[in-house]
């Protein structure tokens, strides 16, 4: 069964004149183990389409199911919950506290869940992200990588069963975001996490199992193209 | 999972170690409100006891006077044999005068009692001796503050009769001015001179002590009033009572006011780290009570600090400073402080109920 399945999801916004379409009629599915890339020019609708996967917002049209629940179906509590407990973010923006140090970031996802990484693992993923000499330091003394990376640490330690990463390698050089690209391919065969990651950039999607191509609102599977030169 | 109190503790003392500045001036703006409620309690308390101090210590439950007298001693006067002691355990009389007192070299408005030396309302000497014979006093001790001392001989403004103080007692204030002890023949020689009767039996009052006053049986011209009513009666006490008190609950509101402005202010910055927090999944009810945690933080630093910083003004200030301090007052002071203070940052738990993660996030 699908971890995350979207049925017939559409999104409007705004009525009339000042009406748009940013998701149009969209089916999708996402399977554990499967590192998804969706593609598609500024404003065509990625973020909208995350967001709602996420259950951050609601669509105007359609069903979400994470795990076999209807989003619709609950409240928002429950929902927040139901986030804590299936969803990691990684979002553009940092989404880092800036008053917490690196190791606190993950000690208030303790406070607030139970179920997260062992110490052990948590070291592991500190390691495998290179920000295990990090622990201390607060956002404001990490650079913009680094930073990613701490964002891309947090997501993962609430053990989640989906992951959706918002351009995650916005902030990056190329090195460093094919870096980064690595390292979610990696957790997600490893933790066997349905991963959703939106970019606009063509570059980084080599190595997913699926792209997707949104372009105004309309999401479409891309056949593989393997002749890239 | 429900978080405990502890839980909440984790943001919000993070918060406040990782913005020293910040909160620093909020708990500087809380310390003044504070030190300010506290100072005024004190005085407010200080000027009670410098108008009530004298009769609190008859440990009465009652007093009589004359339905005309409007409650007030002075104006109240009666007969020793108005009242026989029905329905009361204890009963006395009281005599007396109001006067401006010199001994040479200083001069202070006073009020002389006369007593009944065996009765219950007669003070415990706490230097010196008891008043014996004619013309002795026992003084309120605030008068040695002034500079009067044991062997002082006392002029009087109304008369040519002279008083010698013999003794000292604590705590014998009434209605603002110290209060001389006597007997009742010193007292009506210094109100009539030598046209005293031998044996008057002109008096202001009876102090009675008893479990019920309904069960006073009294003359019709006179009323039987509670001690604290009679208190309430004296000129300006309870005016004055009222405007400190008044004071200190408009301080309570302001310091509500003051944090809930600063709070908010500080949850507006916050909007998309909090949206961040919600986007991830962290409840709305952890947020909130972080901003409650630290606002207790907050609020309980603001208020131990201001009660520190009065009670140590209270210690180095001069005697005639009507500033007495009552702890536990003090301590229920503070609770509202610090109660009234969490009720004002429940304006910034409404904002973050209502942050939407969405646009705090941007996608
Ligand atoms: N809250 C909103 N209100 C109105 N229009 C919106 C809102 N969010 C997104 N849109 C519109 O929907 C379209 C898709 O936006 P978005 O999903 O952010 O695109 P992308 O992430 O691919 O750049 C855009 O035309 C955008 O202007
Ligand atoms: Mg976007």
């Amino acid at each position: 069964m699908a971890i995350l399945e979207l049925k017939k999801v559409q999104k409007t916004f705004g009525t009339g004149r000042t009406k748009v379409e940013a998701m149009k009629e969209t089916d999708f599915e996402a399977e554990k183990g499967e590192l998804i890339a969706v593609i598609g020019p500024s404003g065509s609708g990625k973020s909208t389409f995350l967001t709602i996967a996420g259950g951050l917002q609601t669509p105007t049209d359609g069903e979400v199911m994470i795990n076999g629940t209807a989003l619709a179906d609950l409240k928002e509590k429950k929902r927040a919950a139901l986030r804590l407990k299936e969803v990691g973010f990684v979002l553009q923006a940092s989404n880092l506290i800036p008053y917490l140090n690196v190791g606190q970031q993950m000690q208030l996802l303790d406070k607030v869940k139970k179920g997260n990484l062992q110490k052990e693992e948590a070291k592991e993923l500190y390691q495998s992200l290179g920000i295990d000499h990090l622990i201390r330091n607060f956002p404001k003394d990490l650079s913009g990588g680094e930073k990613q990376r701490v964002a891309i640490a947090k997501a993962l330690y609430t053990n989640p069963s989906i992951i959706l990463a918002d351009e995650p390698t916005a902030s990056l050089d190329s090195d460093r975001a094919f870096e980064v690209m690595n390292m979610l391919k990696e957790i997600t065969k490893e933790k066997q996490t349905a991963t959703i990651v939106v970019t606009h950039d063509t570059r980084l999607i080599d190595d997913c199992d699926k792209v997707y191509k949104i372009t105004d609102g309309k999401m479409e599977l891309q056949e593989r193209v393997y002749d890239t030169l | 999972m429900k978080p405990k109190g502890s839980e909440f503790m984790f943001l919000a003392w993070n918060e406040i170690r990782n913005n020293k500045l910040r909160f620093t001036l909020v708990i500087g703006v809380l310390v003044l409100i504070s030190y300010l409620v506290f100072f005024l309690s004190g005085l407010a308390n200080g000027l009670e006891q410098l108008n009530r101090e004298a009769v609190d210590k008859w440990e009465a439950d009652g007093i009589i006077l004359t339905e005309e007298s409007d409650l007030r001693l002075q104006q109240s006067i009666l007969s020793k044999d108005d009242f026989d002691g029905s329905g009361v355990d204890e009963y006395t009389e009281l005599s007396q005068l109001s006067a401006i007192a010199s001994n040479g070299d200083k001069k202070e408005n006073v009020y002389i009692f006369a007593v009944d030396p065996s009765s219950f309302i007669m003070p415990d000497v706490t230097e010196g001796n008891a008043f014996v014979d004619e013309g002795e006093v026992i003084a309120d001790d605030t008068l040695k503050e002034d500079g009067f001392e044991i062997g002082d001989e006392l002029s009087l403004s109304s008369t040519d009769e002279t008083l010698e103080i013999v003794g000292f007692t604590d705590k014998a204030r009434f209605n603002a001015a110290p209060v001389l002890f006597t007997d009742q023949d010193t007292l009506e020689t210094l109100q009539y001179g030598e046209f005293a009767e031998e044996d008057s039996d002109a008096i202001n009052a009876f102090i009675i002590r008893t479990d019920n006053l309904n069960n006073v049986e009294a003359d019709k011209t006179l009323q039987v009033i509670d001690t604290e009513t009679f208190i309430e009666n004296l000129p300006g006490y309870t005016e004055q009572n009222l405007t400190l008190t008044l004071m200190i609950y408009f301080l309570f509101i302001i310091s509500a006011v003051v944090l809930a402005i600063f709070l908010y202010v500080l949850t507006i910055q916050k909007i998309s780290i909090f949206g961040v927090m919600k986007a991830q999944g962290i409840s709305s009810g952890y947020l909130a009570g972080s901003v409650v945690a630290q606002t207790f933080l907050l609020s309980l630093a603001g208020v131990m600090i201001g009660l520190f910083l009065a009670v140590i003004t209270g210690l180095f200030l001069p005697a005639a400073v009507p500033v007495a301090f009552n702890y536990i007052e003090m301590l229920i002071y503070g609770i509202i402080l610090i109660v009234v203070s969490v009720i004002g940052a429940l304006i910034s738990v409404q904002t973050i109920v209502r942050i939407d993660p969405l646009k705090a996030i941007g996608g």
